[in-house]
Parts: C-alpha cells; structure tokens; sequence
C-alpha cells in the first residue's frame, strides 16, 4: 500500500492535502492571533521591559575610551 | 501566597562564558573558511598533506559555523534573556557548568577527529559516533536546565522568544537523534542504519531543519527579545509573532525534500518539499517585517548605534534568505542552481548575513552589561559593521555569479539539445575561478571584521569586573491570567481530539485498503463537520484551551514537538517502508566486494562527496553529461548515501570502468597530471598508506546486519577476497607502468571508483497502474 504512495500519479493530491492542513493551521492560528485581547498583547510584547536592564552604556566614557 | 519580596541573582557567568566562546570559535571558523575558499583557488594550500586537505576541513569549517559559532552564541542569548523573561535564575549552576564544558569538549573532539579524517560522510552530521552520544548527553543536560527554570518561573506567560526556543530543543534533539542512528564498527567508525533514498530524505529532512531549528528559530527568540530591548520599544505585533511562530513550526519541517529536487527522490515527495518550500515565504518574511517595524521611530538610532545597525541588517538578511530559500526550492530554478555555487551563497546569506550580524549586535549588545563597562570602542563597532557587510555583498554576488555561470554552462546544450555545448566540466570550473578569488577577498574581510569585534571584547572586558544582574520578585509564583492545564487536560480537550481523530481518519483513507479508505474518508468528514459544530456552540472552550496552554510548559512542549513530528513521520514513514531493496525495480545495486567497500570507505572519510555527487538528476544535461540517469536501486545499500550536494567536480555516479586504473592512480596522485587545470588536491598519501583491511570481517557483519545481501563469510574469507582483488589491481597498474604495493589504500580507492555504476537488472513484475518504482 505504501508502494502505491510512492508509485501512482494520483499522490499528488497528498500534497494538496498536506497544503491544505497547513493552511487551516495557518488560518486557525491568524484567527487565535487576532482575537487575543488587546490588554494581553500588550502585556506579553512588554515581557522583556519588566525585568530592568542597565541603560544602554555603548557610548564610551570619554576619558576612559581612547577611540 | 507569601508576599514577602525575594531578590534573584542571575547566573550570567554561563552567558559570559558562552559568549567569549562565541568570540573565538566564530573566528576559528571563518578562518577555516577563508584557508578553504583560498584552496580552491591555489591547490597548493593543502600542502599534500591529509588533515590540511580541502575535504578534510571543509567538515571543520561548517560544524564549527554551525554548532561552534552558532552554538555558543545562541546558549549566551537563550541563558540571558530566560532568565530575565521568567524572572528566574538558571536552575542548576552545576548543569550550567557542565552544558558549557561539555560543548567546549564536544568542539575540541570535532576539530580532532574531523581533520584526521574520522567522518560519518553526511554533511553537518560527520561527527563520529561517541562525539555523537556526548552531543545528546550536553543537549539534554541543557534541556533539563531550561525547562527547569521554567518551572521554578515567577513569570506566568511565556513570552515568544520562550516559545522559539522550546522548539528548538525539542526539534533538534528529535532530528539529532534520528539522522544520527548509527550501528558501530569501532570506536571511530559506524554505519548509519538508513541506507540509499531512505538516508538522504533523513538526512536533508535533518539537515534543512538544523538550519531551520539551529539557524533560525533560536535566533528568531533572541531577536524577539534583544531587538525590542536594544531598540527600546516593544515588538511591532505580538500576535504577528503568534502566527510566526506557529506557522514556522508547522511548515518548516516539511521543506527537506527540496534539497533532492529532480533526483531518483520519488516524484511526490519532491513535490511536497516544493509546496511546503514556497508556503515558507508567509511566516519568513511574517517574522522579518516583525523585526524590522520594530525600529519604527528608533531608524535615527541606527544612523548611530552598531547594535541597531547590526540588528536592521540581520533581519533584513533573514528576509534575503528566506526569500531565496523558496525560490531555489522551485524544481525548475533548481535545476540550475543546484550543485552549484548559488546554494553556497545561499548559506552564507543566512550565516554570515542572518546568524553572524545578529550575533555581533547581541554581543556588543550585552558587552557593557555584563563586564558593567562601557563598551572599548563604538566607532570599531561601526567599522566591524561596515567591513563585514562589504564582505558579505562581496561574498555572496561572486558566489551568485559563479553559480548561474556554472549552471548555465553545465546545464547548455547544442545541436537541438543533443550535445553538451561545454562537454568538459573543467572549462565551467576555469570560467569561474576569478569569482572564487573574489570570495576568499569577501570572506577575509569578513573574518578581519570579527577579529575587530574580538579587539573590542578583549579591550571592554580587560580590567572591567564582571557583574551578575538581580531582580527582586514577590516569593511564589505569581497567578497567571489564565490557570494552568493538567497534562491530561492539555491533550483530553476538543481542539486536540477532533485534530487526532481527522489525523487517523486521514491516515487510513490515505493508507488503508479500499473498506479502510471509505472509513477514512467518511470518518474525517465527518470529524470535520462535528469539529466545526462543537466549535460553534462551544467556542469559548478552545479559546480557553489555547490560552491556558500558553502558560503551561510541558504540554506547550508536547505539542509543538506533536507539530514538527506530523511532517517528518509523513514524508519517511512510507520511504521507510517502500524504500527497500525489496521493492526496487528495474536496478538494484550489486553489494560491494570487501576491497570496494573498504575504497568507499576511505572515499567518505577523505569527503570525495563534499565535491563529487554521485546522482545523475533526471535533466538532459545531466544525463548528457554522466550517463542514464540515477535510479533509486542504485544506491539502496550505500550507508551512508552519498547524492552529494556540491560539484565542484564532475558527477561519479558511473565513473566506474570509464577509465583504467592507471588513470585514477595518476589522477589521485597527481590530478593535474590528467586533468590540466583541476583545483583538486593531491590525495598522495593514498599511494603511501596501508589500508585497513583487518576491520573488514567486521564492517561486512554490521553490512550484512543492516540488510546488505553478502552471503556469510569467515574472516579469513573476507581478506583473502580483499587480496585477491588487491594483486589483480595492482598487476594492471604494473602492466601500465606503474608499481603500487596491493596493500595501499590507494588500491581500494580504485577498486571503488571502477564499482561505481554497477547495478544487476531486476526481473520485471506486474504492477496494476502506475510507474514502477524504479523509474
């Protein structure tokens, strides 16, 4: 039975069915993405500011930095 | 919940130590590189010796890029920003140490073994077999400290770069594992278990996803933390990176066949890689525009800071390359591109333009933070930037030149497509050589911009005093917005049993017999509609599934990893089954005699394969040029397969009986002696050392236990049939001219070559409809 996968023409519809279930996972997640309630997306996209990080320090200390 | 305020401690000393390794090993690597794009240009530089060999270090070059460089950059980003996400320190200082030492030594191995010639013969996975174990040991160890700390989380939610890298442990140990299955001969050699077509559609099933699950989505969780922090404002659409992240998963996994496009790879499966190829093009560049929005209003920065700069062109690289991606996965594009150049420059877009900036921005990034001092020098930053682009645009355009040239010349025929109009595969390489100088020049001002980066490093971090940053959290977990699930509840919950039970019922119509296929068919309709009903009347329970779902690891993990496992089950489990000796038809290969095999052997272990294929595609040219084209029966009992991936020589499918052995003597000697203007290097000390016969008995059992059809044989028989082959060989070179001791590897070396293409015919069956496997 999996000689007849590999062998007839008509396997191309497992790709179309392959597409297909890629597709309507592709749409069910798009569809879940944009019902998620604005308070929660905003609260997960501000994950990475809740926990402080020194400010940024790339600009040299003048008189420590020779450049 | 006790309320009192505890304060953590980071363990950012593993994320220094990853880093500072990053620094080094991205430069061993690139300066591999450089050694061996200079040596296709000057065959010199191999030095006629084995471990300095082109073949030999190319293996060093892609493993130390890949889990060297990458490797030890994507620990330091993914131990940072977890820590900091799920507001938890490391679980384990003691695992921590022992993931980073036990890398370090599992690098160390690679750069031993790998130049002396200890290989399993598939690309990025030629570490030998005890290295192997070591790499699973290290990975789980790393495993049990990630998802440790997020147990003992004080962040509910897992934010998406949490999710990227779930993905990616679970993914590569997953593709790790498998591609790796290996039976042992000794402590330094094995036999992969897979064998033919059903090895290479596991190995590029494994080796595409290394890039997706090594390359990209570890990298995609550290943009989507690093760039909003560097950036200084939150990621552009976080339900954008909802569907990115999904969406990526799901399809990623299914691309591998398009590394076989118009091979013996049976025709659906080609098609398959094909679709799931282009459909990357949506989350891909989903992803890239996410990033790249994200410098709204912060584009003035860029002007300025080297992170931001590094940063905007990383992302906008990952768009290249994902762009590319699809496009050479279009089997007609394919045809051109592949085997040639192109597809190089396709990797280094993604590692030197995607991995390597996005890591250098990170680094200079968490330099000052880390060591608590400003960084040495911006504006040797910003020169890094500048030189390492320049190097990758001079990189990459030489390498797309060189690659639609040698494919249009390979691929031009005369005459009404009856002969080839560049019959010989040496003019196409000539015509190419001023794009290869133009690469070791890309490629080496590549590398000096990374040493510049290393100046900075070791500049900022000499004198300064490292720092291990804190947060203070209330003690227990905090409530998450949703509550947890249960491990059964994650699985017993109607999005997951109306997905499994279409997946069945999809399974048996595609599968089944003929009352099977009704069943199948009717089940998942009906499934479907039931799906569809409960969902309108009881919707809220899946939105509630699903966010539920979102904070809690374990069955998050389960099911990503339910996501990745669908599309490789679907593509191998037939091939599996279907792709054995048994069922060819028309061709079947003709086992090797011990000599031969002890010839192609040494052939993987000196990497012929990086630069000879040994699959002639189903393209006029390709036949024109090699022979009748490859057939699946060929190669079924080549373990491992060897297809190639890159010709920087002619295909060997049928070298074999094209030539005397005096030929491939001299040519292995001296290749320019019969090929004026190869670039191949001298594989001299074929003719010096003595094959290792004596291995043989039990090379042939490991065979025969993995299916190949030698019938039993003593030991004695074994070697005595090696010899014999042996002396008939050499009293033909002696007839030629040319004296060679019958126990030198050289020998077996061309008692493989002239085996190459040999196939027995098999006896027709009758087959109701279709094609036959063979064909």
């Amino acid at each position: 039975m999996f000689k007849r996968l590999v062998l007839q023409d008509s396997a191309a519809l497992y790709t179309i069915a392959a597409f297909s279930v890629a597709a309507s996972i592709f749409v069910a997640v798009a569809w879940r993405a944009l019902r998620m309630r604005r308070a929660q997306v905003d609260r997960l996209g501000r994950l990475p500011f809740e926990t402080a990080t020194p400010a940024s320090q790339h600009e040299p200390d003048p008189e420590s930095a020779p450049d | 919940m006790p309320n009192g305020k505890i304060t953590i401690e980071f363990n950012d000393r593993v994320v220094r130590q990853f880093l500072l390794a990053t620094v080094i090993w991205a430069a061993v690597a690139m300066l591999v590189g450089v050694l061996i794009a200079a040596q296709l240009n000057f065959w010199q530089l191999n030095f006629n010796t084995s471990w300095l060999t082109w073949s030999r270090l190319r293996p060093l070059h892609t493993n130390a890029a890949i889990f060297a460089f990458v490797g030890n950059m994507m620990f330091a980003g993914i131990y940072y920003s977890t820590q900091r996400l799920v507001k938890a320190r490391l679980a384990s200082d003691l695992l921590s140490q022992v993931h980073f030492w036990g890398w370090q030594a599992i690098i160390v191995a690679a750069a031993v073994t790998l130049p002396i010639g200890l290989t399993r013969g598939k690309e990025y996975a030629e570490l030998i077999w005890p290295i192997n174990v070591m790499v699973v040991v290290v990975w789980v160890v790393f495993a049990v400290n990630f998802f440790w700390t997020l147990a003992r989380r004080h962040e509910p939610s897992l934010y998406v770069a949490i999710w990227f890298y779930i993905a990616t442990i679970v993914t590569v140990a997953m593709l790790y594992i498998v591609n790796h299955l290996s039976i042992p001969t000794s402590l330094t050699h094995s036999y992969p278990v897979f064998g033919g077509v059903q090895d290479a559609l596991v190995q590029w099933w494994y080796g595409h996803n290394a890039v997706a699950f090594f390359l990209t989505t570890p990298i995609l969780g550290i943009m989507y933390y690093f760039l909003p922090k560097a950036a200084e404002r939150p990621i552009y659409s976080y339900r954008l990176s909802v569907v990115h992240f999904w969406s990526l998963v799901f399809v990623y996994i299914w691309a591998g066949p398009h590394h076989l496009l118009n091979t013996a790879l049976p025709n659906w499966l080609q098609s398959l890689g094909m679709t799931f190829s282009l459909m990357l093009w949506a989350p891909s560049w989903g992803g890239m525009l996410n990033g790249l929005l994200t410098l709204r209003g912060a584009w003035d920065k860029v002007r300025t800071d080297p992170v931001l700069k590094f940063f905007a062109a990383g992302v906008t690289f990952y768009g290249m390359a994902t762009f590319e991606g699809p496009l050479l996965a279009i089997r007609s594009v394919n045809a051109l591109a592949h085997y040639t150049d192109w597809i190089i420059a396709h990797v280094h877009v993604g590692t030197l333009g995607w991995n390597g900036f996005m890591a250098a921005g990170m680094i200079y990034w968490l330099l000052p933070r880390l060591w608590s001092k400003p960084l040495h020098s911006v504006s040797l930053a910003n020169l890094h930037f500048w030189i390492g682009l320049t190097g990758i645009l001079l990189y990459v355009s030489a390498m797309w030149t060189s690659g639609i040239t040698q494919g249009l010349m390979l691929n031009e025929t005369a005459e009404n497509g009856t002969v080839l109009a560049y019959p010989n595969f040496l003019d196409t390489l000539l015509a190419v050589r001023p794009m290869m100088l133009m690469r070791v020049v890309g490629g080496g001002l590549y590398l000096c911009g990374w040493l510049l980066l290393g100046y900075n490093v070791f500049r900022t971090v000499r004198g300064s005093r490292p720092v291990d940053a804190s947060i203070e959290v209330f003690a227990g977990a905090a409530e998450p917005e949703a509550p947890k699930l249960s491990f059964a509840g994650s699985i017993l919950n109607p999005p997951v049993v109306f997905s499994a039970a279409i997946f069945v019922f999809a399974c048996a119509w595609m599968f089944g017999g003929d009352l099977m296929k009704i069943a199948g068919i009717v089940g998942a309709m009906f499934s479907l509609v039931l799906a569809y009903l409960h969902f309108e009347s009881r919707g809220r329970r899946w939105a509630d599934w699903y966010d539920r779902l979102l904070v809690t690891a374990l069955p998050f993990t389960v099911l990503t990893l339910i996501a990745v496992v669908a599309g490789g089950l679907i593509q191998i489990i037939p091939t599996l089954v279907a792709g054995q000796a048994s069922n060819m038809e028309d061709r079947r290969q003709v086992p090797y005699t011990p000599l031969e095999l002890a010839g192609r052997d040494l052939y993987v272990s000196d990497g012929c394969y990086l630069c000879h294929s040994q699959m002639i595609r189903t393209l006029v040219s390709d036949v024109l040029r090699y022979g009748d084209y490859s057939r699946l029966g060929e190669s079924i009992y080549d373990h491992p397969f060897q297809w190639g991936s890159k010709r920087n020589g002619p295909d060997l499918a049928r070298v074999g009986g094209k030539y005397p052995n005096i030929w491939h003597l001299r040519h292995l000697e001296d290749p320019r002696s019969t090929s004026a203007g190869s670039n191949m290097p001298s594989f001299r000390w074929l003719l010096s050392k003595p094959a290792d016969l004596d291995a043989l008995p039990r090379k042939i059992a490991v065979q025969r236990s993995l299916g190949v059809p030698y019938p039993a044989m003593t030991d004695a028989q074994v070697i005595g049939a090696a010899t014999a082959q042996a002396k008939a060989i050499v009293e033909d070179l002696r007839s030629a001219g040319a004296s060679v001791e019958p126990d030198r590897e050289v020998v077996a070396m061309i008692a493989y070559l002239q085996k190459l293409g040999k196939y027995e015919p098999v006896a027709q069956r009758a087959v109701a409809g279709g094609p036959r496997l063979g064909d």
